[in-house]
């Protein structure tokens, strides 16, 4: 493994992204971070199609994933994930606004890995994706690729 | 139902004021007695206005169907005597017949002896006694009576006197009678005996024509009984109708009526939940970046800010932190409402002990001295339970935070059979009981938010939930002299 695996964060905001980014600068996590701005880039991104024909393909470390995104929403790509043999390894957080009891049973209900709700408060935001992408990205071991 | 209250407008207005500039017309005495009888009625329900109606027509029935099969029973009876009346005058005419049959072979006995003339004769002799039974039998009422045993007097008294005349002639020969063949033994007798049956048959004729008459009267009048019995019986089945009719009209009405609503809620309440998941998602944004921006703008330029700059940076995200709590606060006010309850029974000594822990009071530095009496288990639903004693808590402890000793008493009593009231008490900064009626209202504070922090939602929430236990929530207190909130619980699960 020569390459480092990237960590793939879906935010169709471009605000909340660049606070992620600010937040992951702290740990020095944010060169592994890939930003994509809706669902159906976050798909071309892991089925290496699009824009992202070129990439060296491999499975990201993790994906956080953002309930509400233009043109495939944050569900559609969850169950796309965990419906694909390929992709099903790979941990996703639902990373979102949303306190909705419907929303997490069902993201659970699709296996989803995490669910965690953006706190308004910066310091808590700042918190909670250094965590995430340093738990995620750092102390968790990823699945073995091609597994 | 709702005749009866479309009633009062048509009737109300005459006894309004608006009637009194013309009292120059006096309402007759009648109108006076049919209003007062219609406003009496006008007071019935409709079940006992409906069991009136029919028992009315029921009566009327029963009334006409009486009156007919008497009458019935006297057209029935009146023919009876036709039969008999007839039968009598026919009698009459045959036994006139073999008199007269008789009397004219008698007179040729006497005149020419020969025997074979008395052939009538003795038949009449034969049948007198069949004859008199039958006459009997026919005899009616007491006036025939009285009048045919007189005939059969008269009938005797003529074969006797004609017996005799036979005896005469057979012992003292032809001469001895001649005088009496010519004019007929038995003139007289035959002559009243013509008489009487004449006026039997005449009287027989009088009463038949009498019955005639009293029948057809009688059938007049069962005709007419009946038709009104038929129509009673149309009137009776048409308000049936009606009434099935009208009930089922308006239970459709309603049961339409109730179905739209039903709908409409449901449309709204879709909207509401697509109103609060919006708000949660999209109203959240914002702050976050204010709040994110505003902090990344002090790391980055800070030391270059004077103080001034800092704070107004401060207020910027204390604001954006505010308002991202009310929003919380908001949504769960709004979830309490909808979600689905949860039955169940809830101890609530354990609770209250959870909902103490979870807030960390016990590791507070202002010791509170704490009074917990012992709680009953109550039906409801867990999770909002824990909500009311966490508000309800949290209350107590920010209201008691500026008291040298404060105190929180949470205790229950059973004053009202049937359901279970649990209180907490504090001897915090207390409230004005005139503004008693906002404590419960959402964002109703009555401190101000540098005095004590809060959006006001907390007691909304309880009362909110309270309701949809089927309870009450209310309270009591008094400036510095602490408050008391209480919350009343049926034992047996109403809850909506």
């Amino acid at each position: 493994m020569t390459t480092v695996k990237p960590i793939l964060l879906a935010e169709d905001n471009p605000r909340d992204a660049e606070l992620a980014l600010a937040a992951m600068e702290e740990h020095h996590i944010a060169d592994k971070v890939v930003v994509c701005h809706d669902g159906a880039e976050v798909l071309d991104y892991l089925y290496c199609r699009g824009v992202f024909k070129s990439r060296e393909c491999g499975n990201p470390v993790v994906v956080f994933l953002d309930l509400k995104m233009p043109k495939v929403d944050g569900i559609e790509v969850l169950r796309t994930i965990k419906n694909d043999a390929n992709l099903k390894p790979i941990p996703v957080v639902m990373l979102t606004s949303s306190r909705e009891e419907r929303d997490l049973a069902q993201s659970y209900a699709l296996g989803a890995n995490a669910y965690v709700v953006k706190p308004v408060e910066f310091q808590q935001f700042i918190s909670a994706v250094k965590e995430l992408g340093v738990f995620w990205g750092v102390i968790n071991e990823p699945p073995p690729e091609g597994s | 139902m709702e005749s009866a209250t479309q009633d009062h407008p048509t009737t109300s207005p005459s006894a309004t004021p608006a009637a009194e500039p013309m009292p120059a017309a006096p309402t007759p005495a009648w109108l006076q007695g049919n209003r007062r009888f219609v406003s009496w009625v006008g007071q019935w329900s409709i079940e006992q206005r409906v069991l009136t109606g029919f028992g009315l027509v029921f009566f009327g029935i029963l009334v006409i169907s009486i009156m007919s099969y008497r009458n019935t029973a006297v057209v029935v009876k009146n023919s009876k005597l036709d039969t008999s009346s007839h039968e009598l005058v026919q009698l009459l005419g045959s036994i006139e017949e073999a008199l007269i049959a008789a009397e004219s072979g008698h007179r040729r006995y006497l005149v020419t002896g020969d025997d074979s003339y008395l052939k009538a004769y003795r038949g009449l002799v034969e049948q007198m006694p069949e004859f008199s039974r039958y006459l009997q039998a026919l005899s009616g009422n007491s006036e025939h009576r009285e009048r045919i045993s007189q005939l059969e007097q008269l009938i005797r008294q003529q074969l006797d006197i004609e017996t005799a005349a036979i005896n005469q002639r057979a012992t003292q020969g032809t001469e001895a009678v001649r005088h009496l063949a010519l004019p007929g033994v038995a003139k007289r007798e035959l002559d009243d005996i013509h008489r009487l049956i004449a006026e039997l048959e005449s009287s027989e004729q009088q009463s038949t024509r009498t019955r005639v008459l009293h029948s057809a009267g009688t059938t007049r009048s069962t005709i007419a009984l009946l038709a009104l019995g038929a129509m009673l019986q149309l009137v009776l089945l048409g308000s049936v109708y009606f009434l099935i009719h009208h009930d089922i009209t308006n239970r459709r009405r309603v049961a339409a009526e109730l179905r739209r609503q039903g709908e409409l809620l449901q449309a709204a309440n879709k909207e509401l939940e697509a109103f609060s998941y919006s708000v949660s998602h999209d109203l959240r944004a914002p702050l976050r970046h204010i709040d994110g921006y505003a902090a990344l703008l002090s790391k980055t330029s800070g030391e270059a800010l004077n103080g001034k700059a800092r704070r107004y940076l401060d207020t910027i995200s204390d604001s954006a932190k505010q308002m991202g709590q009310l929003i919380d606060d908001l949504l769960v006010f709004s979830r309490m409402g909808r979600q689905e309850m949860l039955h169940s029974t809830v101890n609530l000594n354990q609770l209250i002990k959870t909902v103490i822990h979870d807030l960390r009071l016990d590791l507070q530095g202002n010791a509170i001295s704490w009074t917990i009496g012992s709680l009953p288990d109550v039906p409801g639903d867990p999770a909002m339970l824990r909500q009311v004693f966490m508000n309800l808590l949290t209350n107590a402890v920010k209201f008691t935070a500026t008291r040298p000793k404060p105190r929180i008493e949470i205790g229950a009593t059973r004053d009202t059979p049937g359901e279970v009231t649990v209180f907490v008490r504090d001897n915090g900064v207390g409230f004005d009981m005139q503004y008693v009626n906002k404590l419960f209202g959402v964002f109703q504070r009555l401190h101000r938010n540098d005095e004590f922090e809060g959006t006001g939602i907390g007691l909304a929430n309880v009362r909110r939930i309270m309701h949809r236990h089927g309870g009450r929530a209310w309270a009591e207190g008094a400036i510095d002299q602490g408050a008391t909130f209480y919350v009343s619980l049926p034992l047996k699960r109403t809850a909506s």
